[in-house]
């Protein structure tokens, strides 16, 4: 019987690594240093690079990068920005749809896509010390490292 | 002599007082959409959650942000200069938008209607247009006919599409092709009705 649950438990766990494979979006703009890090590995952004759920998306200090999602949702960074998807499903006909980023310093423009439209409820960005919950819309969000944190 | 430091102190004031004015803080902003609709920001702060405080803004109007500290929570307009100062790399590196297209069928086959035709060149200068274009490809059919067939249809319809971009000698990201048959209705219809606006072949250029 435990053998049972442990072989549940461990199938459970890799489903959402099975889901984390997908290319989420791409990178469609950069300018300076911008990387991409997945599963802890960083690799330099470049126009083309594909994005998975649970990546990072860094730029250096003198960098900048623009990413477009399979939902149409447009994300750009300005300078010094580390931003990670947490969350990404998008199935418009079962709908499963969520959206969940965290942003931990740095700038950022949201044009918010195909999940903000059918679920608004479903998109949100996470901050420091706030969370922002996003219903069909473009926004801007800044962070500075030290905002919300003691 | 006298006088003089003092001016010079109160000048100092002041420029204490400027500089601790511009001082950065994290904040959010609600902008205008490129069709200049405005859609909305529900913002909470998880600091004043955990004290029990309900401190959620809801932002309603273009070009007005709330601070994202944990404690001040009354939105206020942010000027032209700010949002340049603060989102100028983010905004100027943004990506071009998404482009939907929507091509239309004769009935039963894949056959373009003329005026759908005289669209490719359009799709094709898009996608050329487009960093890296990565194009999704849904091909839809009408109720006429079996439900299994209309996915073989939507199919058909969606391949021939992707043909025609490949021909065009666009180099594409990523392509990615799927039917939906009659299970996606443009227009609602009974079954075995023949529908031209629901014979088509949605193609997004990202």
């Amino acid at each position: 019987m435990i053998r049972f649950i442990m072989a549940i438990t461990m199938l459970l766990m890799a489903v959402p690594a099975a889901w984390a494979q997908d290319t989420i979006g791409f990178v469609k703009t950069v300018s300076g240093s911008a990387t991409i890090v997945d599963s802890g590995k960083a690799n330099t952004a470049q126009v083309g690079t594909p994005i998975k759920m649970g990546n990072t998306l860094k730029t250096g200090p003198k960098g900048a990068m623009g990413v477009t999602f399979k939902d149409n949702t447009v994300m750009s960074f300005g300078p010094d920005t580390e931003l990670t998807v947490d969350e990404y499903l998008y199935s418009p006909g079962t709908g499963k749809l969520k959206f969940g980023t965290n942003i931990s310093k740095g700038s950022m423009q949201v044009v918010s896509g195909v999940i903000a439209k059918l679920k608004p409820q479903a998109v949100t960005v996470k901050t420091p010390s706030a969370m922002i919950g996003c219903r069909g819309t473009r926004f801007l969000v800044k962070v500075e490292p030290s905002d919300g944190r003691e | 002599m006298i006088l003089n430091l003092k001016t010079g102190l109160t000048f100092f004031a002041i420029l204490l007082a400027v500089t601790s004015c511009a001082t950065p803080k994290s904040y959010v902003v609600l902008m205008d959409n490129a069709d200049g609709t405005v859609g909305k920001l529900a913002v909470s702060g998880t600091k004043a959650e955990a004290s029990g405080e309900n401190s959620d803004v809801l932002l309603s109007k273009s070009r007005t942000g709330v601070d994202l500290d944990g404690k001040a929570n009354t939105p206020y307009a942010v000027d032209e200069n700010r949002i340049k100062k603060d989102f100028g790399e983010a905004i100027a590196i943004q990506p071009p938008l998404p482009v939907s297209f929507m091509l239309y069928y004769k009935a039963g086959g894949t056959e373009l209607t003329d005026e759908s035709q005289a669209l490719i060149p359009k799709i094709v200068e898009t996608a050329r247009k487009h960093p890296a274009p990565d194009v999704s490809v849904i091909g839809h059919t009408d109720t006429m006919g079996d439900s299994e067939f209309n996915e073989q249809i939507g199919l058909q319809r969606a391949r021939s599409v992707a043909e025609l971009i490949k021909k065009a000698g666009i180099q594409v990201n990523d392509l990615t092709i799927a039917s939906h048959g009659e299970r996606n209705l443009l227009v609602a219809t009974p079954d075995n009705t023949s529908e031209p606006k629901n014979r088509r072949v949605e193609i997004t250029v990202r």
